[in-house]
């Protein structure tokens, strides 16, 4: 690999110096270089683009916590993407280096450094050909979704080919194979997708309409080990969708079949004496005109955790597998609920329940059901509850249960229905004022209750918790601003009652600075009674951002978009750098 | 070692030249433009601003500018464009939230994140602003007044 890296060396300096030449500033020196290596006429117009990411944490011992100094302290992920683009052709390439080791709790298949993509892509007005690793997704994501989330240490994209196909501005074609990316490596599945999307309003010669349907196939194929198996070793999946827009309403819905193949028992191996068919509907509908807006969206999964190998690896330390760390995971469920960005309400975060799970003799999960319903509401300017500036209000709830049916532990079955509830996981319910006072003065108020049924979701208690914050910002200058914010949360059971404040000065646009503290005095226990405090600060200039935090982390399971890890308590500083170019 | 080859490329690449990416995106209308092709009136800027409605200070900062949108459109010819890079799990309440907050922008679907992806986006707020399909300025963050500091900066270009 190593050797890899130091081939490509040469290759880039060379398109990147002859990319220079575009640009007027240039020593002599450079000037010389390019010319020497050119590969392309000069004015040509080699379009180089890419950026390079750095998230590193050293962590510290912490006396107040009992928190010993870590062996391998220091962590880093780094990401450079480079991309040439030149006439109908575009190649990139991503290194990635987790050096010393990849950041704490990240996927153990991000080891040391690499290669971490390389593509190579033709594109005309009508076609496109990609071979090497590519991201894609066939509508919502609930059959295929290959994407990268550095914060969260996910790359699935998938290495193999991909050809795409409009030969008109309504109808997109998209043909995939490949293997999906795990670490460094590929998993053992081959994945076949094929995509297609129709648009027919002009078909219809709507004018204020517009309605487009898709249909996708997605295969995988993975060979079994396991003598006389109960299922094909290549699995076939379908989906239909719609989209429709009239006016100010609109309208879309999506199902997913996926054939009948093994769930995966308690220890995450797979059962041949348990073999089910997965399913997914997602409905949603609204409406949406100048100042108002309202949202409803339903979805039902059953059995639709869908992986590129059949199962889960173990990361050896007894706790986590790669469906930990959302690895080897081909299709994309997230939680329809509303991400919050107060600190409190992001303690008991709901995870969607794609996956058949059966925890013990009372806890038998099937998948999932349930809704989440927005309204967004603009009091105008110069009306009563408006006042000089206008009144922002957003409102929205959401619920999910278990799928309601039978269901028997050994051997290892249920007999779910379609309609109606089963016990409840999780529900959200949350209101949202915002109001400016003056040209200095802008506030806000958010009041959210949550039910987060930790049992069934991941065990423990079941928690009722109401969040109240309020927050409030100044401007001094036209630049220089201060944001105030202070929660508080009670809670009845877990780690119950929580207080928090968060202190934000702007210097400029180009520094700022912060200190914020969660507090969970109302722990029972009263060594758990911790301050988890944070300051920092960061530096934006164009497209670079240098970020740098000291502070306490939780500990326990920690989810965040869509990835739930059993994360060690920490304390220490962390920087992360970002720039593109 | 390595790190020092990393950082070779960076600091040679630093230069290259800055063209908009030509990529083609949904609108929340279901309409297809190219980013490049489709916003390259002569002279015009185009003020391409990356959010997401998870992002607060995103939704502040396009709120702001909406709060002087018509001053600064007769002033100067402009146009805002706003990108959504929220995925599916969010991306069916941008337009509920676009006309609950009367945003009069042209809103664009970065679903696969392919546009975020061409342009390095690492976090939003994120805004570059194009003149005749070339990137001339890019700001990251928003804190709030920040926005003014952006029309003088518009003013210039």
């Amino acid at each position: 690999m190593k050797k890899l890296l130091f081939l490509l060396v040469p290759i880039c300096a060379t398109v990147q110096v002859t990319a220079q030449e575009n640009d007027s500033i240039q020593s002599p020196e450079v000037l010389e270089i390019a010319v020497d290596t050119a590969v392309v006429p000069e004015k040509e117009g080699v379009r180089v683009y890419g950026g390079f990411e750095s998230n590193a944490q050293w962590d510290l011992n912490d006396k107040g916590r009992n928190l010993p100094h870590p062996d391998d302290p220091i962590r880093s992920n780094n990401y450079y993407l480079i991309n040439y683009q030149y006439k109908r052709w575009t190649a990139g390439l991503q290194l990635e280096a987790y050096m010393p080791n990849a950041l704490l709790n990240y996927n153990p298949g991000f080891e040391g450094a690499g290669l971490g993509l390389a593509y190579l892509t033709y594109k005309t007005d009508k076609f496109e050909a990609t071979a090497g690793y590519f991201y894609e997704q066939f509508g919502s994501g609930l059959l295929l979704r290959a994407w990268e989330d550095r914060a969260l240490g996910i790359n699935t994209a998938i290495r193999g080919g991909r050809m795409v196909y409009r030969p008109n501005d309504n109808v997109r074609l998209t043909a995939l194979f490949g293997q999906q990316r795990s670490g460094f490596k590929v998993s053992n599945g081959r994945i076949y997708g094929f995509d297609s999307e129709f648009n027919l309003s002009s078909l219809f010669k709507f004018e204020v309409s517009d309605l487009s349907f898709g249909a996708s196939y997605v295969g995988r194929y993975e060979k079994t080990d396991i003598p006389n198996p109960n299922f094909d070793e290549l699995t076939n999946a379908f989906a239909g969708r719609f989209n429709f827009i009239h006016d100010a309403f609109y309208a879309s819905a999506e199902y997913n079949y996926k054939q009948d193949d093994a769930v995966l028992d308690t220890q995450n191996h797979v059962d041949n004496n348990f073999v089910k068919p997965g399913s997914a509907l997602l409905v949603n509908f609204g409406y949406s005109k100048q100042g108002l807006g309202i949202d409803a969206t339903f979805r039902r999964m059953e059995n639709m955790k869908f992986l590129s190998e059949r199962e889960p690896t173990s990361t050896g330390d007894l706790v986590s597998t790669s469906l930990n760390f959302n690895d080897k995971v081909l299709n994309f469920t997230p939680s329809l609920t509303k991400q919050h960005h107060s600190n409190l309400a992001n303690i008991y975060v709901y995870q969607a329940q794609a996956k058949v799970d059966y925890l013990g003799p009372g806890i038998m999960k099937g998948g999932e059901t349930g809704g989440q319903i927005d309204v967004f509401y603009d009091f105008a300017k110069e009306t009563a509850i408006g006042g000089k500036y206008g009144t922002k209000v957003a409102l929205n709830f959401s619920s999910w249960y278990n799928l309601p049916g039978q269901y028997r532990l050994a051997p290892a079955d249920y007999e779910t229905k379609f309609f109606g509830v089963g016990t409840k996981y999780f529900s959200d319910y949350n209101i949202e004022i915002k109001k400016r006072l003056s040209d200095t003065w802008l506030t806000g108020i958010y009041y959210i209750h949550q039910y987060y049924n930790k049992l069934w979701l991941e065990g423990g208690e079941e928690v009722n918790a109401d969040i109240v914050t309020a927050e409030a910002s100044y401007n001094f200058t036209e630049a220089t601003s201060i944001r105030l914010e202070a929660e508080h949360m009670w809670a009845d059971a877990d780690k119950k009652n929580w207080a928090g404040g968060t202190v934000e000065f702007n210097l400029n646009d180009h520094y700022s600075f912060y200190v914020w503290d969660i507090y969970n005095y109302g722990n029972d226990e009263e060594l758990m009674q911790t301050h988890y405090y944070n300051v920092g600060g960061a530096y934006r200039k164009g497209a670079t951002r240098i970020a740098l935090n000291y502070g306490r982390q939780r500990g326990g399971l920690v989810c965040v978009g869509g990835v739930c890890r059993f994360v060690p308590e920490s304390t220490g500083l962390s920087l992360s750098l970002s720039t593109a170019f | 070692m390595k790190t020092i080859v990393l950082l070779l490329f960076f600091s040679i690449a630093a230069f290259a030249q800055k063209e908009m990416p030509s990529v083609a995106l949904k609108s929340d209308k279901n309409k297809s433009y190219n980013v490049k092709a489709d916003f390259s009136e002569k002279d015009k800027l185009y003020v391409f601003s990356f959010w997401a409605t998870w992002c607060v200070p995103c939704l502040q900062e396009l709120d702001a500018i909406n709060d002087n949108y018509a001053k600064w459109s007769k002033e100067l010819n402009m146009e805002v464009v706003a990108v959504s890079i929220d995925d599916a799990r969010t991306q069916k309440r941008v337009k509920p939230l676009l006309n609950g907050k009367k945003w009069p922008y042209t809103v664009l679907l970065d679903t696969n994140q392919d546009l975020k992806r061409a342009l390095s986006v690492a976090n939003v707020p994120y805004t570059i602003v194009v003149k005749n399909k070339k990137i001339v300025y890019i700001h990251n963050g928003y804190s709030q007044g920040a926005e003014k500091e952006l029309y003088n900066k518009l003013k210039q270009l």
